[in-house]
């Protein structure tokens, strides 16, 4: 049973740490927060080159093979430092979706550019409707023979603005959940690019009678499979911002000074900063639990379990964080309101607790 | 219990309904939709004050003979209740519940008669200076200094969280003029303009990537001695009446009432075109449930706690109660607002948030807002007396402990 990341996989995490102490200074983010493109093609080159990119892909492709404690650990890193280049949509989203789903000849010529950082992909599937289902959709696609025909909208897609070439969820006529691959420049694809909450970019994506490449027409088994094993990603992007937020407000307690006395001197907080660490404590719990029941073969109980105490525990810590901190933590001036606003992102993501508490109810048996 | 009979309640909330339904302009309308903290809007708000203030009805809690409107506490909630069921704008607390109670209590004949009218009408517009990067939750710790020069207090030091200091023309400010004895004596409140020399004014950007609270520097400023409220170093005394007349005039319930009920028509709206409702989930049911019955819970503390008021008496130390339970329910409220809105809270909607915008078309209106509204409703908790320090107000002044 693992439980800790091994050696290899260490030595991979602290590298990201490196990157991460080296560019992601807070006010270094905010500024590319606030630029035109909201992320540093510098940086992710930087993450092409430390084999950040090509993870979990085949190393036919371009890829290193690393598994599922591989991308934690960089999710994990992301959390941490607020890390904002489009590794979640590109790699574990769409990248990982692409390398269960597409044909090989489409593997061959993607990957290895996902890999080296010169492409782009996202995976556009939320809608307004959806509300964390990958089976339901409004978007319809349409088998004209020799082309497939989309219509429909796609709602706060990841990376969305940036991305050459997107995946995307569409039912059929059969009513069927069909995942195409569309360009980015294609006619009839409006893309509307706005900032995220946490500071990331997403976007609306409108097909009006755009042309897409069929690449399954009976996916929706693929894509669950693919959003669970991403799930726990996420939500190890998760508790890395939840660490962060205990380490803060832990330093923080320590040194602001009311009535005379450090603030952790008060036998109120210090309870209230042991529930925090109760809740950070929970969540590497069940992270690790649901790794080693995607080693299993079926992480779909374990990645619901852990996006759903996510939801709870991460709202927990981002607001007693904010709580602890007072007035200084309403401000973008600390980092610490990053952190809860990046918590807050992800428990609306891909399904929230109660969506997910909802799934288990219904994955239960009883006898 | 009541000075007025039910009939005349009955009377008073149509003639209360009946000027409110129709005296705002569209951009009031407008701000009190697009409100996303406890601070609305500024320019709208203050033309509304304007329209209520020529009325007479812009302070019902003060007594008649300074401008209030000489209403009981019952005839103060109807009021309430109507205005937030119309969801107008609340009016700015700085003018209304605090610097007019502080005059109103401690100040000169000269101060009422030259200060209060303008307070009133909006035509000044006043600031709270009482927290310092050091003295939050301990404010009696604050250590913005003024010195005795000639006729003069001379001013160094800096103040924050003063809300909306970058709209205002006056400030209100406790500042220290003695360190000697018990750090509450020592404190004396000052009014002062906020064009003076050596002041400068720097917002703060919030979670919602708004400004609204600032930083004010003080540099060798120099206020007459004569604005001064109260004696000198017994500052602390005005502040504690007004905190409790800050505390006491909170109406949670009359805001989370029509507020929850808006929250339940938004979830009867079809989500897309194929006709699902959020209203149709059990689970949404029985969360708008919960929330009625916390609801319920603040209203009738708060009408309960009011019927055993005298006229012109404040809550005391129930004031922590309420409180606390209103903001917190308020908070949850929040919450649920934004699982309503769920992915619609996600694209920051900054602009089309702003008065008189074309209306954005990424997100609806209503689900635009609830991203906002959670982040800064978070600070609930945190002002006007952290829920912290309102716990240990109520074990200490209520349980005796």
């Amino acid at each position: 049973m693992q439980f800790q990341y091994n050696e290899e996989q260490a030595l991979f995490k602290d590298s990201l740490k490196k990157f991460v102490d080296d560019n992601y200074a807070y006010e270094s983010r905010c500024k590319l927060v606030d630029s035109a493109q909201g992320y540093s093609e510098a940086h992710w080159q930087k993450l092409a080159e430390l084999g950040v990119l090509g993870l979990p892909f085949a190393e036919e492709y371009g890829g290193f093979a690393g598994d599922l404690p591989f991308l934690t650990a960089v999710a994990e890193e992301f959390g941490r430092g607020l890390v904002v280049e489009p590794f979640f949509s590109t790699v574990v989203l769409a990248g990982q979706l692409l390398a269960s789903a597409a044909p090989d000849s489409i593997k061959t010529e993607l990957l290895p550019k996902v890999a080296d950082g010169t492409l782009k992909l996202a995976l556009a599937w939320e809608e307004r409707g959806s509300r964390g289902n990958p089976g339901r959709t409004d978007c319809t696609v349409v088998d004209k023979g020799d082309r497939a025909i989309l219509q429909g909208e796609k709602l706060a897609v990841l990376g969305g603005g940036s991305a050459d070439a997107m995946l995307v969820t569409a039912r059929t006529d059969e009513g069927k959940l069909a995942l195409l691959l569309v360009n980015a420049g294609v006619p009839g694809l409006t893309i509307k690019p706005y900032a995220l909450v946490n500071g990331s970019r997403g976007a609306t994506l409108s097909f009006s009678d755009v042309e897409a490449t069929v690449l399954q027409t009976d996916a929706l088994a693929l894509v669950q499979a693919c959003l669970d094993r991403a799930l726990i990603v996420l939500c190890a992007e998760a508790l890395g911002a939840m660490d962060a937020l205990m380490a803060n407000t832990l330093e923080y307690s320590k040194t602001r000074q009311q009535f005379g006395l450090p603030i952790a001197a008060f036998q109120a907080l210090q309870h209230r900063m042991a529930d925090m660490y109760i809740a950070c404590e929970k969540t590497r719990s069940l992270l690790w639990a649901a790794i080693q029941a995607d080693a299993q073969g079926d992480c779909r109980r374990a990645a619901s379990v852990l996006k759903a105490e996510v939801g709870s525990g991460g709202r927990y810590v981002g607001q007693q964080a904010i709580q602890l901190h007072g007035g200084i933590g309403m401000t973008d001036e600390l980092n610490v309101g990053a952190h809860f606003k990046l918590l807050t992102q992800i428990d609306i993501l891909c399904g929230n607790r109660d969506f997910h508490l909802q799934r288990l109810s219904d994955l239960a048996e009883v006898h | 219990m009541s000075v007025a009979s039910d009939q005349e309640l009955e009377k008073f909330r149509l003639e209360v309904r009946a000027f409110l339904e129709t005296a705002p302009t569209e951009s009031i309308l407008e701000a009190g939709r697009k409100t996303t903290s406890v601070f609305a809007p500024f320019a709208p708000t203050m033309a509304w004050q304007k329209i209520l203030s020529d009325k007479g009805w812009v302070a019902p809690s003060w007594p008649k003979e300074f401008g209030g409107t000489g209403w009981d506490v019952q005839q103060r909630y109807i009021f309430a209740e109507e205005y937030n069921r119309l969801c107008l704008p609340p009016l700015l607390p700085q003018n209304l519940q605090m610097v007019g109670p502080a005059v109103i209590g401690f100040g000169s004949d000269q101060q009422k008669a030259e200060l209060l009218p303008r307070m009133l009408s909006g035509e000044d517009f006043w600031c709270q200076g009482y927290s310092e990067p050091g003295a939050g939750s301990d404010l009696a710790s604050l250590k913005c200094r003024a010195d005795k020069d000639g006729g003069d207090y001379v001013l160094n030091g800096s103040k924050t969280w003063t809300t909306y200091a970058h709209h205002a023309n006056k400030m209100f400010a406790l500042v220290r003029t003695s360190s000697e004895g018990k750090p509450q004596r020592g404190i004396t409140f000052l009014l002062l303009d906020m064009n003076l020399p050596g002041m400068e004014v720097r917002p703060i950007i919030g979670l919602d990537g708004c400004p609204e609270q600032c930083e004010v520097f003080f540099s060798d400023v120099r206020v007459p001695q004569c604005n001064r409220v109260g004696n000198e170093n017994e500052g602390w005394s005005v502040a504690k009446y007004v905190l409790e007349f800050e505390r006491g005039g909170s109406t949670f319930a009359p805001w989370l009432n029509p507020a929850l009920e808006r929250l339940r028509q938004q979830c009867g709206k079809p989500l897309s075109a194929q006709g699902e409702r959020l209203i149709d989930d059990p689970h949404i049911r029985r969360r708008l449930a919960a929330l009625e019955v916390d609801i319920q819970a603040v209203e009738h503390t708060e009408k309960r706690v009011n019927a055993s008021l005298k006229h012109g008496e404040n809550p005391g130390p129930m004031a922590s109660l309420i409180k606390i339970m209103g903001s917190e329910v308020m908070q949850s409220f929040s919450e649920l607002q934004l699982d309503v809105a769920g992915l619609d809270a996600l694209p920051v909607q900054r602009e089309a948030l702003e008065i008189g915008a074309t209306p954005g078309d990424i997100v609806p209106e209503a689900h635009s807002l609830a991203m906002p509204y959670y982040l800064n409703t978070r600070a609930a908790s945190i002002y006007a007396g952290s829920n912290e320090v309102q716990r240990s107000l109520l074990a200490k002044a209520v349980l005796g402990l």
